[in-house]
């Protein structure tokens, strides 16, 4: 779970341009959340004050740990972050030791690292690339290599920084149905991005603007409110777009956000 | 200007046990004052299929006819310079190309490189932003502060400045909202009916190519496999094959067509779908 109070926060001290504004937001244990917010509205420096990488006074609890340096240590153990440009983040010249990085960190043997490692390369679908430079991949290769990194270390919470825009379709529902799997297993998951179809992988959406929460709710809820999601530069999905007007003409009594169970409603 | 791949191919790390086939006997014609798309999944070849047009890279074999020039496995650079103020290429993140302090000074980078008159440069700048939209208060802005749609703007304003007449974009679109893709868009369709310039775009962006392309041509594991209009290649049964997804609005169509056997027509607009829907729907 992570629950955020009252968050404020500006890049400088007498700037009147808060980022955050007084922000509140709740994610439940095991929830699989978009967070949707136009560029420059403080996603990535929440990701950020998530991981104590900025300090803030105000009160976040992550799990049952509330965010001080002392706990800092057993947050960043409870978290796997995968950020939007692998390249920037590998430090390993191959693909096995990449992986089994935060592991040295945490002083496990090497017999007990190497198991960890073949069996998250497996599960994940890269054991082929282990001797290869991570750097050398193809950028859905690298983004599978990062999410074996932050699954190695068996995270409650899994956070995507804008880290699948740069893939493409085939690629992304590669790496959402492992999602889906550790989501099923009870990871939470957050994933932020300016893409609102990245919102159809999850169950729910939130949308920041302005510093604040303006909407947080299911995907069907949310997707719903057409005029807030537009004035916020977003295009709507063309799923949750058709499902709005087949609503309105009265062919469709409720939002469909899937392509088959669409068709068959239309056509009984 | 005629732009033709002739049994091109290219190899990385060509003579060494790393020696690999990136791009396999590309044969094609790029079509001249139109928007041609160039997709495929990650790793297919698409971003070394444009990197050889603009000679960052050269053909292991084969070769490439740009106008009057041809680019082969043997060209000396010195040969092939000015083709490159024929060709703009811009860049997928204007970030990585932007290090000077203002707008104004990034864009006069380029043209005097290629010692373009000083007088000429200021006018030039003007221009350049006047075909991107933006007006002469730019010019002393330091173009790391704009956001990422104005930037994306200043570095295609670097390029028009030399009047190139193909421009190239490597994920045009990648990072910008929904606004800012619209008014790019809107640049690009400009460019093409008012200045004539051919435009090529390589993109996984489906959606984003589909509301744009005149015509495009579909990469697979470093072949040229597909290639027509975009309801063509849309419309195709192979694209699974390659591993490329259609765009929402098409992929709703085609499985209309494959599991209820009713043919709605492929429409770009959700408006024109929906009447075809209320008069099949049951």
């Amino acid at each position: 779970m992570i629950e955020i109070q009252d968050l404020i926060y500006q890049y400088e001290k007498n700037d009147l341009n808060y980022i955050f504004n007084k922000l509140s937001l709740t994610l439940e244990k095991g929830s699989f959340t978009t967070l949707i917010g136009p560029i420059g509205s403080g996603k990535s420096t929440l990701v950020k004050i998530l991981l104590g990488l900025i300090k803030v006074d105000n009160y976040i609890k992550i799990d049952d740990l509330v965010l001080c340096t002392s706990n800092m240590k057993k947050i960043r153990n409870k978290i796997g972050v995968i950020f939007e440009n692998p390249d920037e983040i590998f430090v390993s010249e191959t693909v096995m030791d990449e992986i089994a990085f935060s592991l040295e960190n945490q002083n496990k043997s090497k017999k007990e690292i190497w198991k960890k490692v073949e069996e998250i390369a497996n599960y994940v679908g890269i054991k082929p690339l282990l001797e290869c430079d991570p750097h050398t991949l193809s950028e859905g290769e690298k983004r599978l290599v990062s999410l074996a990194s932050a699954l190695v270390i068996d995270p409650q919470i899994l956070i995507l920084d804008e880290a699948l825009s740069m893939l493409d379709e085939i690629s992304k529902r590669k790496i959402f149905k492992i999602l889906k799997e550790c989501n099923e297993k009870g990871v939470t998951i957050l994933n932020i991005t300016h893409d609102l179809n990245e919102s159809l992988y999850g169950n729910d959406i939130v949308l920041l603007q302005g510093g604040k929460v303006l909407l947080h709710g299911s995907k069907e809820d949310v997707l719903k409110q057409e005029t807030k999601l537009k004035r916020a530069g977003l295009e709507l999905p063309f799923l949750a777009d058709l499902s709005i007007r087949l609503m309105y003409y009265g062919i469709l009594d409720h939002m469909i956000l899937d392509m088959d169970e669409m068709v068959n409603a239309i056509w009984k | 200007m005629e732009i033709k791949y002739d049994s091109v191919y290219y190899s990385k790390n060509e003579n060494t046990s790393l020696e690999k086939l990136i791009l396999e006997d590309i044969n094609l014609e790029l079509k001249e004052g139109k928007i041609n798309g160039i997709i495929g999944k990650c790793g297919s070849g698409k971003t070394t299929f444009v990197e050889l047009l603009n000679a960052l890279l050269l053909p292991t074999l084969g070769s490439i006819q740009i106008g009057d020039y041809q680019i082969e496995k043997d060209c000396k650079i010195k040969d092939i310079n000015n083709l490159r103020v024929e060709l703009g290429y811009v860049f997928g993140n204007p970030k990585r190309q932007f290090f000077l302090p203002t707008v104004k000074e990034e864009i006069a980078f380029g043209m005097k490189q290629f010692s373009y008159k000083l007088d000429k440069i200021d006018s030039r700048i003007s221009d350049a932003l006047k075909m991107v939209g933006l007006d002469d208060s730019y010019l002393e802005r330091d173009p790391m502060k704009l956001s990422n749609g104005e930037m994306r703007k200043v570095a295609i304003a670097s390029i028009l400045a030399f009047n190139p007449k193909v421009l190239i974009f490597d994920e045009p679109t990648l990072g910008l909202d929904s606004i800012s893709e619209k008014s790019f868009l809107k640049m690009l369709k400009m460019l093409k009916n008012k200045y004539h310039k051919t435009i090529v775009i390589v993109t996984h962006d489906i959606n984003m190519i589909h509301k744009i392309a005149d015509y495009l041509f579909v990469f697979h594991e470093g072949k040229m496999v597909l290639e027509g209009t975009k309801y063509e290649v849309f419309e195709s049964e192979l694209l699974e094959q390659y591993e490329v997804v259609r765009p929402s609005i098409m992929e709703f169509s085609y499985q209309v067509l494959q599991k209820k056997g009713i043919k709605l027509g492929y429409r770009d607009d959700v408006n024109d779908l929906i009447k075809d829907i209320y008069r099949h729907a049951s």
